[in-house]
């Protein structure tokens, strides 16, 4: 039994009286593909943000292949081989596609200020072959005719694929994807789970998904894990998890005993769903 | 000694400009996170509107500073509505370099228009003085002090317990949400910026004040509130005020005590020094916090 | 195999375009009277400097207003090594660069801690505190007085006034001597700037512009990216600084303001901010704008105006109409005119798909 790509332990985020989530404990194996769903305000993307270094968590511990995440500066982050895509976009609004992809290939290129100001042959050869490379990403999430196009005038759709494939070009262990299908249509929702899931099969890549779309991530993942108020209530396959008790109360409610409305003389009063 | 209190009741009635300025500073930046780098340029139009007022036109003088509050608080507001509201959307370092050209303009029209040349204030204090316990105390400065501190209690009462005060708080936390919910978000606006036209002219003619006079060099004087901006940390106006009065007493004290090595008028430079060092400890300011970052 | 769209072939228009305006460059001053040489040539030696602002405000985003100091460093150093140890500018001219590198690496660090409007409120303070450093060590700035500066000298060869060089048929004087020199440092810069923003280190330096977090988070290191836009720009403001006092020959501490601090930046955004040429046609603007003025008031009633001031009026006003109407300056105004141009010629560019989100779509959300 390999040991696990990611284990966190007892992670606590609390900003203030308020509280993000909540001791939580779950692993995530190598080349799996790992869901977190959860109502809003259950505290996902707090979580990525801890995973991602944007937040120091209060408690708890997080190791990546071993080693202690939380130790980690943010920038040591992609060398370490951890990527992550942005629910509202992190895209560099002034870049075209190609080079806001070339940024994931940062950490992997070596040419200075100097080399490059001068443009050394060593600079000229490393940016062709990076070049290569953000190409293949484009590619490989069916964009590459956008190459050229200043980002902010893509579509939101054509954006979250830039950021899918921004990551993939880091050449990531393990990849963050943030709502990844947040904001779209049927078809382009469609057109992204195939994307995730061809990264999945045709990459060598560990995939953490925070979603709220249930289908995609029912169709998809291997393992969910269910949060709700910050707490996890519940982790297994998607089929396990769609009939747990807990989960189903959780997104849906309870309905009232509909008793005294009857007897009330505003017949036709809804009843009401609430937790 | 005297001396030194002497010294210190010169440094809090700068301060007390210098709070003037930060005031109008942070009630602009906290509604609409605009930073005016205007506002010491504002104070030099306020100090020479009262001057061409009282002398040129001959205006009794309390009348003549109204009249300029009036004119000041009326051309911020006017700024904001023809300049600024067309910029609804743009980033705000945008806006900000907006207020750098504005602030250009005025400190080249001023002795553009007026000449190099210094002009009297046309106050009826001049140099006249009161002797209290062997401390000197001018009464320009008697008057800053009491005029700060009835500003600053007018704002405190307009801002706690006013509608449009209320209405400049909610626009300063959510403007997106005070437009849901009706306030006015455009008069609001005009209004925080006729706030700092008001109070600059205020702080400009007491600026000009004995020992100074009306002129160009204002401006590079009313820069100086900058350190005590920055040092109250930007949203806060009780940081303005705090911030304002302890670099007023930093630069004249230090006029006299600085030791020699640190060069000679080093209180020029002082309320700088200060503020970068406390920058160096505290990055946002004494009473600033850091700004949490939504990714 | 993948097929490399590569930008090169879109340069090739573009470079037909340098061509002609290096041509242009250096056939110019031939064309000149000394007044607009004399112009011309502190306008390439500001736009070295421009370029150099342009690298850490354009590009990396660090609003810095302190401008003024590292032209002053830059300057005293080229004094102190070239006027009091009569050092070739060979050695003063890079020294005055590295010196202000220096400088630039020491400041750097506290755009680390320091974010937006306190980082400028800094620079300004280094301005303020430069000044009354310059005011009090007349030894090396000359006291309030101010003092004279070397002119540029290559071993037994000065650019001093009333020097000729004769090349073949052609006169080159004192002025001219000072343009090529200017002009050559200047293209050398341009192309080491555009070499960096086209690659690695360009990006990371936008990408830290545009969203901190996120460059980081794609392991960008903010502190070498930051340190190395300081470092870079202030050496390229350190040798203009060098050239211009030199130039000049002589400047008091009080030259080294605010409002020569204000004027890159009012040049660097007129002209385009982020962008290598908006730099040099921001200087252009804003350094010739004195000249251009006092050359369309007439004769007889110039003596009496303050051009300086006017020409403040106008800067501010620039600034001013530029933001409201175009924050990409110049550059952007010539980006407008291109797209207009190639819609109204063929169909070219990306086909936008339609907007097909539909954000009513339900989902598990609450």
């Amino acid at each position: 039994m390999t040991a696990p790509m990611l284990e966190v332990r007892d992670l606590t985020l609390r900003f203030g009286s308020i509280t993000a989530f909540e001791d939580l404990s779950f692993d995530v194996a190598r080349g799996e593909l790992f869901a977190v769903i959860g109502p809003n305000g259950a505290g996902k993307t707090s979580l990525f943000n801890v995973l991602s270094r944007a937040y120091v968590p209060t408690a708890g511990s997080v190791r990546f292949e071993g080693a202690d995440l939380l130790r980690l500066r943010v920038s040591a982050l992609a060398g370490a081989g951890v990527a992550r895509t942005f629910q509202n976009l992190g895209l560099f609004g002034e870049l075209t596609t190609l080079e806001n992809v070339l940024i994931g290939r940062h950490h992997l290129m070596r040419s200075g200020t100097l080399r490059s100001g001068l443009w050394l042959g060593y600079a000229r050869r490393e940016e062709r072959r990076h070049r290569a490379a953000a190409m293949e990403a484009l590619e490989f999430a069916g964009i590459a005719q956008y190459a050229h196009a200043p980002i902010g005038t893509l579509p939101f759709g054509i954006q979250k694929r830039v950021e899918i494939a921004r990551a993939l070009a880091m050449e990531p262990k393990l990849m963050l994807l943030d709502e990844p299908v947040a904001g779209m249509s049927v078809a382009e929702r469609e057109e992204i789970t195939a994307l995730v899931r061809r990264l999945h099969r045709e990459r060598d890549l560990t995939l953490l998904l925070v979603e709220h779309d249930m289908g995609m991530v029912m169709r998809i993942a291997q393992r969910v894990l269910v949060l709700d108020f910050g707490r996890i209530i519940a982790v297994g396959t998607p089929a396990e998890v769609q009939r747990d008790e807990r989960v189903i109360r959780a997104y849906l409610g309870e309905e009232i005993d509909p008793g005294p409305a009857e007897r009330s003389p505003e017949a036709g009063r809804v009843a009401e769903v609430r937790r | 000694m005297t001396a030194p209190i002497q010294l210190l009741f010169q440094g809090f009635a700068l301060g007390c400009i210098y709070a003037l300025v930060a005031l109008g500073f942070t009630v602009v930046y906290r509604a609409s996170n605009v930073i005016n780098f205007a506002q010491g340029s504002m104070l030099l139009v306020g100090a020479y509107l009262v001057s061409v007022l009282a002398t040129g036109l001959n205006l009794p003088f309390v009348l003549a500073v109204i009249a300029a509050i009036a004119l000041l608080a009326a051309g911020g507001a006017a700024f904001q509505m023809t300049v600024l509201r067309r910029m609804l959307g743009q980033p705000v370092f945008v806006l900000v370099m907006v207020t750098i050209g504005l602030s250009i303009v005025i400190d080249a029209a001023i002795p553009a228009i007026f000449g190099g040349n210094a002009r009297i204030l046309g106050d009826p204090w001049g140099a006249s003085a009161v002797s209290v316990g062997g401390v000197t105390l001018n009464w320009v400065r008697i008057w800053t002090v009491l005029c700060t501190g009835l500003i600053l209690a007018l704002y405190f009462v307009f801002d706690r317990y006013s509608r449009y005060g209320l209405a400049m708080r909610a626009t300063a936390a959510d403007e997106e949400a005070a437009l849901a919910v009706g306030v006015p978000v455009g008069r609001v606006y005009a209004l925080t910026w006729a706030i700092a036209g008001g109070v600059a002219a205020v702080g400009g003619l007491f600026l000009a004040g004995f020992p100074s006079s009306v002129n160009p060099a204002l401006g590079d004087a009313a820069l100086r509130a900058f350190p005590a901006i920055i040092l109250g940390g930007l949203a806060s106006p009780p940081g303005a005020v705090v911030g304002g009065i302890t670099i007023g007493i930093v630069q004249v004290m230090s006029s006299g005590y600085a030791p020699a090595w640190l060069g000679t008028n080093f209180s020029d430079v002082a309320p700088y020094v200060v503020m970068i060092l406390v920058l160096l400890c505290r990055p946002y300011g004494l009473f600033g916090a850091a700004p949490v970052e939504r990714v | 195999m993948t097929r490399l769209a590569s930008p090169r072939r879109r340069f090739s228009g573009k470079g037909a375009a340098v061509l002609a305006v290096a041509i242009l460059a250096i056939v110019l001053p031939f064309g000149l009277d000394a007044f607009q040489l004399t112009t011309a040539t502190f306008v390439l030696i500001a736009a070295i400097g421009a370029l150099g602002l342009n690298v850490l405000t354009g590009y990396t985003g660090q609003i810095s207003l302190g401008h003024a100091f590292f032209l002053a460093v830059g300057a005293y150093t080229a004094a102190v090594l070239g006027g009091n140890l009569h050092l070739t500018a060979a050695i003063w001219l890079p020294a005055a660069g590295v010196v202000a590198a220096l400088c630039g690496a020491l400041v750097g660090p506290t755009a680390l801690r320091l974010r937006g409007l306190y980082l400028a409120i800094v620079t300004i303070g280094l301005v303020f505190i430069g000044q009354h450093i310059w005011f009090n060590v007349p030894g090396i700035s000359g006291g309030p007085g101010g003092r004279s500066f070397p002119p540029v000298t290559f071993g037994p060869f000065d650019f001093a006034p009333g020097q000729q060089l004769t090349l073949g048929g052609l006169v080159i004087d004192h002025n001219g001597l000072y343009y090529y020199l200017a002009l050559i440092i200047l293209a050398a810069a341009m192309l080491f700037v555009w070499n960096v923003a086209r690659g690695r280190p360009g990006r990371a330096m936008q990408a830290v512009r545009e969203r901190e977090v996120a460059a980081a988070i794609m392991g960008v290191s903010l502190a070498r990216t930051k340190m190395s836009a300081f470092v870079v720009s202030s050496f390229l403001t350190g040798v203009s600084g060098a050239l211009f006092a030199s130039y000049l020959s002589f400047a008091t501490p009080d030259q080294w303001n605010l409002l020569l601090s204000v004027k890159y930046v009012a040049a660097i955004i007129v002209g385009g901010i982020g962008t290598v040429w908006g730099a040099v046609l921001g200087a252009i603007v804003i350094f010739a704008l004195p000249a251009v003025l006092q050359s369309l008031i007439p004769e007889s009633s110039s003596s009496g105006l303050p051009i300086d001031d006017i020409a403040s009026i106008a800067y501010g006003g620039l600034i001013i109409v530029f933001f409201v109407l175009e924050p990409r300056g110049v550059v952007g105004l010539g980006g407008r005119v291109a797209s207009l141009w190639s819609r109204v010629g063929a169909g070219g560019g990306v086909s936008q798909e339609a907007q097909t989100i539909d954000r009513s779509e339900a989902t598990w959300a609450r």
